[in-house]
């Protein structure tokens, strides 16, 4: 079995899956549960000036059968005192010492009143901090949350609040609310961050309820915006995860959130520069037992792979990221069509002659079978057709042989420029 | 509907111009595609086509990387 253990910034836990800051970590009972199921960590629910939260506070949307593709919530950070919370994380720390206890934290934008916190919060031993620059709603109305996470240097002031006191490594959690999310890693790297997690969820409004006008979730008839997240929200979350991964000026660890649902997701997120992940919606969709599946996953993954531990499959994908003026403009797949399996629903005809190239012909063979094939010449590769059919096998995206040389769109262009500044040579 | 027949014209059509010795010498690229001069050096001839399907640029670009590559 392959060591599944990591080392982000300092903080060690027995497998990469964490629980994320959210209701899942809300309490002692709940971490403790979680790490009973095997969790290798878990943030704890934020803590900050006691709140007030609404009810109600969660929405989900199902998407063609599955349900919870995507959830929202208005929830606020913990409204417990304290106290209770710290009493609590004293506890969870001392009867599970291997675990990762790290606590998320969220305060007005003031030196004093975040040094307060990260020195309370120290003292009953967790092994790390968040800090929450992330939530979207109430707190950030508030200055805090993604307010203070939309400004690059106000994550940089208070990271260096923080660091100024801090005894454990300092994990920056980022807001996917925001251009260009490299700005705020490299802020908070330059405030002495030892990590960065991302994302935290995206602005969202979930629905209207056609009958009430009512919006989903409301609360007594009213509605605000709430964090999204869970499957739908992966891609958002990977891409921010790799931009901040191949970034030069960014070199701290990242621990990945954002969607992950399976092994493989997480699998995804380490190679694409993750040194661990967090989860929490799908842990509220199926329950905390899910991480048993994670692990073995993982672990069948890498040895089926000859990877003797999960560090050794960290940030791997990450050169194979880059900018579309790096791909390679001659490259070419054409699609085809196994008539073998293909079951003639002509989706892909459609969707082609609709939406794309209008390079499927129907066609009938010698006896009276009709059939489907793909005019290769005319095929730009666009992948859609084997996106929409509903029989795996049935198409093929397959490489075809070009006598043209690799060549980017930079490429070209300089080429095109060295042509128009060396005009005079040509003539020679 | 299809642009490949469009294409093999203008490869062709580009193909037999460096087959008699010119070289791509200037390209402008514009909303309609790309306007290329091709220049005989010997013969001190120009001629301008203009190409507006994507595999042509592609195309005369690759010619004009392998032109270059051959100049240096």
């Amino acid at each position: 079995m392959a060591d599944l253990r990591i080392n982000l910034a300092g903080i060690k836990s027995p497998n990469p899956f964490w629980l994320a800051s959210a209701p899942p970590t809300n309490s002692g009972y709940q971490v403790q549960r979680a790490f009973e199921a095997g969790w290798g960590g878990a943030v704890w629910k934020t803590l900050g000036d006691p709140i007030l939260n609404v009810s109600s506070r969660f929405a989900a949307i199902s998407f063609a059968g599955n349900r919870v593709a995507g959830f929202n919530n208005i929830e606020l950070i913990t409204d417990r005192p304290l106290d209770v919370n710290l009493k609590e994380i004293y506890e969870t720390k001392k009867r599970f010492p291997n675990h990762a206890i790290i606590a998320s934290l969220m305060v007005e934008p003031k030196q004093e009143k975040w040094h307060e916190l990260v020195k309370r919060v120290e003292d009953v031993g967790v092994d790390g901090l968040e800090l929450n620059f992330g939530c979207p709603h109430g707190m950030a109305e508030r200055g805090m949350g993604s307010a203070s996470g939309q400004v690059p240097a106000l994550v940089e002031q208070q990271t260096y609040w923080v660091k100024e006191v801090a005894q454990t490594p300092v994990i920056v959690k980022l807001t996917p609310n925001i251009t260009d999310i490299t700005a705020t890693a490299e802020a908070a790297t330059n405030g002495g961050a030892d990590a960065i997690s991302l994302i935290n969820t995206i602005n969202s409004l979930m629905g209207v309820d056609l009958d009430t006008w009512n919006t989903i979730p409301h609360v007594a008839g009213k509605g605000a915006h709430g964090g999204y997240c869970g499957p739908a929200v992966k891609p958002i979350a990977l891409n921010m995860v790799a931009e901040c991964a191949r970034h030069p000026r960014i070199n701290v660890p990242i621990s990945g959130i954002g969607g992950i649902s399976n092994w493989q997701d997480a699998v995804e997120f380490i190679l694409m520069g993750a040194t661990g992940v967090q989860v929490c919606t799908a842990a509220m969709h199926h329950g905390f037992r899910i991480v048993e599946d994670m692990i073995e996953g993982l672990s069948n993954y890498l040895d089926s792979k000859g990877i003797a531990a999960v560090t050794g499959i960290i940030g791997k994908s990450v050169s194979k990221y880059s900018d579309w003026g790096n791909l390679d403009l001659n490259y070419n797949i054409v699609a085809r069509i196994n008539t073998d399996v293909c079951i003639n629903c002509n989706k892909c005809h459609i969707a082609c002659e609709d939406t794309s190239h209008q390079c499927i012909d129907m066609l009938t063979d010698p006896s009276g079978k009709s059939y489907l094939k793909v005019r290769e010449e005319d095929c730009v590769g666009c992948n859609l057709c084997s996106i929409v059919c509903p029989v795996d096998g049935a198409i093929d995206m397959t490489e075809v042989p070009n006598e043209l040389p690799p060549m980017t769109w930079n490429e070209r262009q300089a080429i095109l420029n060295m042509t128009a500044t060396c005009k005079a040579d040509v003539t020679k | 509907m299809s642009e490949y027949k469009e294409f093999l014209e203008e490869r062709d059509k580009i193909d037999f111009l460096i087959q008699k010795g010119y070289r791509i010498s200037a390209v402008r690229e514009h909303l309609n595609g790309a306007t290329v001069e091709f220049f005989h050096p010997n013969k001190n001839l120009t001629e301008t086509l203009h190409f507006g399907t994507a595999n042509a640029r592609k195309y005369f670009s690759s010619i004009l990387a392998k032109q270059n590559q051959a100049s240096i």
